[in-house]
């Protein structure tokens, strides 16, 4: 390039004005987002109450919590291991018929040949349970079903002569878990709505058309056309919808009755709820938090990439490597 | 390209994946140090407690005077943490108007909405360049903010112990640090009583007025009778008390030893509380529902509970027994009366203490001197709040006098009723640093045991165990 220009004036970068642009981003992402996450690492290291905040005790956190041993360390590793599985249950039990129902909403409002009156309505009413925030939704429920005769469906069924005596919704393991579920389902099958749609509408209309003029039935155009092309934004819900569920943590925190760290239940204790837990105690355990942590942040990237390798055939894969060797071969040129 | 997005998803997944710990992080660097000596100072309380008692007076005095600290006076504004402002929209204007200060020369921050939330942001406020001059503290937690990271002696603003003596000796006991030096005093002497209808009382039990009330339910056993009776005779409508939270706050008053001995939990009376808990819960004797919950103030108004355990906080205008009884107007107002009940106890109460930021030095030890060592103000304060001060003189003038009458009580001055009861609490040696979590984790596996989900008297206390070591692993657990 600069033997185009004889008289040796080098060109004017504007690429430093370009990084001037993003510098308070980064700043505030290193601050907020980088320290803190090595932070972690760190604490995770180091010991629990504010006695031994500064004790270096090297791995004995993830000893304790994945293996056990004297009595604290069996109790934490039966919480932790007891705070997983119910982050797998409320995120299965919730992920399921969340994606059923989007994906046959998502089916029915992009089929050319329902039409369905109102989307634009139906999209926005159904969008809006993911505007509210978590803690008003939660305390919403807690009023409907209010552990006491007070509340709001217990009342109903007093009244109905349906049950005798006040049921504990809030307090027994199914009705909480299945309440929880609901309430997660409820506030995220508009999103997942959107994001499959908005998959849907981005297949080649022809397609369809095609399909209709070969006479194939609308189980066939799902199955054989809309499924299969709609695999990318699937697997990008689902590994979404996964991160999402092993850090779902609002309401099956806030979905309790009484105060203090002990009332959380702990059949909804999920494995986030678990790290805020042992992080706000009165003697905090940053230890265990940021060991647990760090143990989340594994199982998340290895379950993300397991579901993306089972996701994406041989085929795909060697694709990708062909291509990549492809434009390597070209850029030699 | 479609991989390449496909990687950009993941990545982008990821990368929230990643924030998930960034959460985790938030505060640690301004609470870890601030605390960390705290707690450590705190842990060993147990034993310096009863050395506190064994100190005689002059030594006491002598310590007190040594650890004074000097501190400024040249702050503009006289600056109070607390999480109860109501309370202090109450105490400064009495203190300004006293003491002939400008009303915009004190002030109070709201740290939090209860104390369980003011425990924790204190530290971040105070790590903070903000101006703060006195401290509420609550019993539970006092303890790790009894130390010179947060705190100064009393001595320092020139309040001797000796100012003390008219009070309530448990309030002293709970502000005095783990080297016996008084850091903190209470304004109130927050004993509670049994507050329960007056009707429903004589319909089931036929009891016409406080004294033959206190006859019935003296102690745990007639309690439990008195509960069976009410409990047959109204066909299982009206249960004895509200809520097991509040009946173990007046149980745990029998506790001989303090929650953490020579770094053991302790598990005293409980195990007995575990068996009263499950009788009044299989019999109904208690209503079932949530401490502090909507449903806590609604039986207050439809029969299903003959009471509460009240403290003396509860029972001001618009505290929690107005609410109980609907407010003004309300199903049952007026209609409580209060008598000591079981045991005598303590729940809760605010001690004030000098923070180590102080810069007001002058104004500092005025209002503490006036809410807590001065008769007259406090006797002026209680007349005017209704609030029980810590001031044996002061209340002993007013009952004297007879001039409170409580009209949520019917009329019934409570502090005729409590004034006993508060010089009967003796909490030496039984305050540890632990107590609001320890409390937090049984009453929970009380809940649980009564609720069913521990089938056994052994499950719950294990339970219970297994919760303070997750919460405390350093406690001794052999």
């Amino acid at each position: 390039m600069q033997s185009l220009r004889p008289n040796g004036r080098k060109s004017i970068s504007y690429a430093k004005y370009g990084y001037l642009f993003i510098l308070p981003f980064f700043i505030v992402y290193v601050f907020f987002m980088i320290y803190p996450l090595i932070n972690t690492f760190r604490l995770s290291f180091f010991g629990n109450g504010n006695a031994n905040a500064d004790t270096f005790v090297g791995l004995q956190n993830f000893k304790y919590i994945l293996v056990g041993g004297s009595r604290p360390a069996k109790a934490i590793h039966e919480e932790f291991i007891r705070s997983l599985k119910n982050t797998v249950i409320l995120w299965v039990g919730n992920f399921i018929p969340q994606i059923i129902l989007s994906l046959l909403l998502a089916v029915w409002f992009t089929d050319s040949r329902v039409k369905v009156k109102g989307t634009g309505f139906f999209k926005v009413v159904m969008y809006m349970p993911n505007i509210i925030t978590a803690t008003s939704v939660c305390g919403l429920f807690l009023i409907l079903f209010g552990n006491s005769k007070y509340g709001a469906v217990n009342a109903m069924l007093l009244d109905m002569g349906t049950i005798a005596e006040p049921f504990k919704f809030v307090n027994t393991v199914t009705s909480s878990r299945v309440i929880v579920m609901f309430i997660q389902t409820w506030m995220w099958f508009g999103n997942t709505m959107i994001l499959l749609m908005s998959g849907i509408m981005g297949i080649d209309l022809s397609l369809f058309e095609a399909a209709s003029i070969d006479g194939a039935s609308s189980g066939q155009v799902f199955f054989k056309i809309t499924l299969p092309l709609l695999k990318p934004i699937f697997l990008y819900v689902l590994i979404t919808s996964m991160i999402g569920g092993l850090q779902m943590f609002d309401i099956p925190y806030l979905f309790h009755e009484g105060s203090g760290a002990s009332a959380i239940q702990t059949h909804l204790e999920t494995a986030a709820v678990f790290v805020y837990k042992h992080f706000h105690l009165i003697d905090p355990n940053y230890g265990y938090s940021a060991a647990a942590s760090v143990l989340l942040f594994f199982i998340t990237g290895i379950l993300g990439l397991l579901v993306y390798r089972f996701n994406t055939s041989s085929d795909d894969r060697a694709a990708a490597k062909s291509n990549k060797k492809k434009s390597k071969h070209a850029g030699l040129l | 390209m479609k991989n390449f997005k496909k990687k950009i998803a993941l990545l982008a997944a990821l990368a929230c994946a990643g924030t998930m710990l960034a959460g985790c992080n938030s505060d640690d660097t301004t609470s870890d140090d601030a605390s960390a000596d705290a707690t450590t100072a705190a842990a060993d309380n147990s034993g310096a407690a009863e050395e506190t008692t064994t100190m005689n007076a002059e030594e006491q005095a002598a310590a007190n005077e040594a650890a004074a600290v000097e501190l400024a006076d040249d702050g503009d504004k006289l600056t109070i943490l607390c999480w109860t402002g109501a309370d202090l929209d109450n105490m400064i204007p009495l203190f300004c108007e006293e003491k002939g200060y400008s009303a915009d020369q004190v002030t109070w921050v709201q740290v939090g909405t209860s104390g369980g939330e003011a425990r924790e942001q204190y530290q971040q406020y105070l790590a903070g360049d903000e101006d703060a001059d006195i401290l509420i503290l609550e019993a539970d937690w006092i303890l790790g903010y009894l130390n010179d990271q947060y705190t100064v002696p009393l001595s320092s603003l020139g309040i001797d112990a000796s100012a003390y003596s008219e009070a309530y000796p448990y309030t002293v006991a709970i502000g005095t640090d783990e080297n016996g030096i008084l850091r903190g005093a209470s304004w109130q002497a927050a004993a509670g009583g049994y507050v329960y209808r007056t009707d429903l009382a004589e319909q089931y039990l036929g009891v016409t007025s406080p004294e033959q009330m206190q006859e019935k339910i003296g102690d745990w056993d007639k309690f439990q009778e008195a509960a069976k009776t009410v409990s047959e005779a109204s066909g299982g409508k009206t249960a004895m008390t509200a809520t097991l939270g509040g009946m173990w706050q007046v149980y745990q008053a029998n506790r001989t030893q303090p929650w953490v001995k020579d770094n053991k939990l302790v598990l005293d009376n409980a195990e007995n509380f575990l068996d009263i808990a499950k009788t009044f819960r299989d019999n109904k004797y208690e209503t079932g529902v949530t401490q502090w919950s909507d449903a806590w103030f609604a039986v207050g108004q439809d029969d299903s509970t003959m009471g509460y355990f009240f403290s003396t906080w509860c029972l001001a205008k618009g505290a929690q027994l107005e609410q109980a009884e609907g407010g003004e107007g309300g199903a049952t107002y007026g209609k409580y009366n209060i008598c000591v009940g079981p045991s005598n106890y303590f729940w809760g109460g605010s001690w004030l203490a000098p923070s180590a930021k102080c810069d007001n030095k002058t104004m500092a030890a005025d209002f503490i001197n006036f809410f807590t060592t001065n008769k007259d103000t406090m006797q002026k304060y209680a007349e005017k709040s209704g609030d029980f001060v810590n001031n044996k003189a002061a209340m002993q003038a007013i009952v004297d006098a007879g001039s409170n009458s409580n009209a949520l009580l019917g009329g019934q001055d409570q502090f005729a009723v409590l004034i006993d009861a508060a010089a009967g609490i003796n909490m030496d040696g039984l305050i540890t640093a632990y107590d609001s979590s320890i409390k937090d984790s049984f009453n929970n596996a009380v809940t649980k045991y009564v609720d069913g989900e521990y089938a056994t008297k052994e499950d719950a206390l294990n339970g219970f165990q297994d919760d303070v070591a997750t919460k405390y692993p350093d406690l001794n657990w052999d």
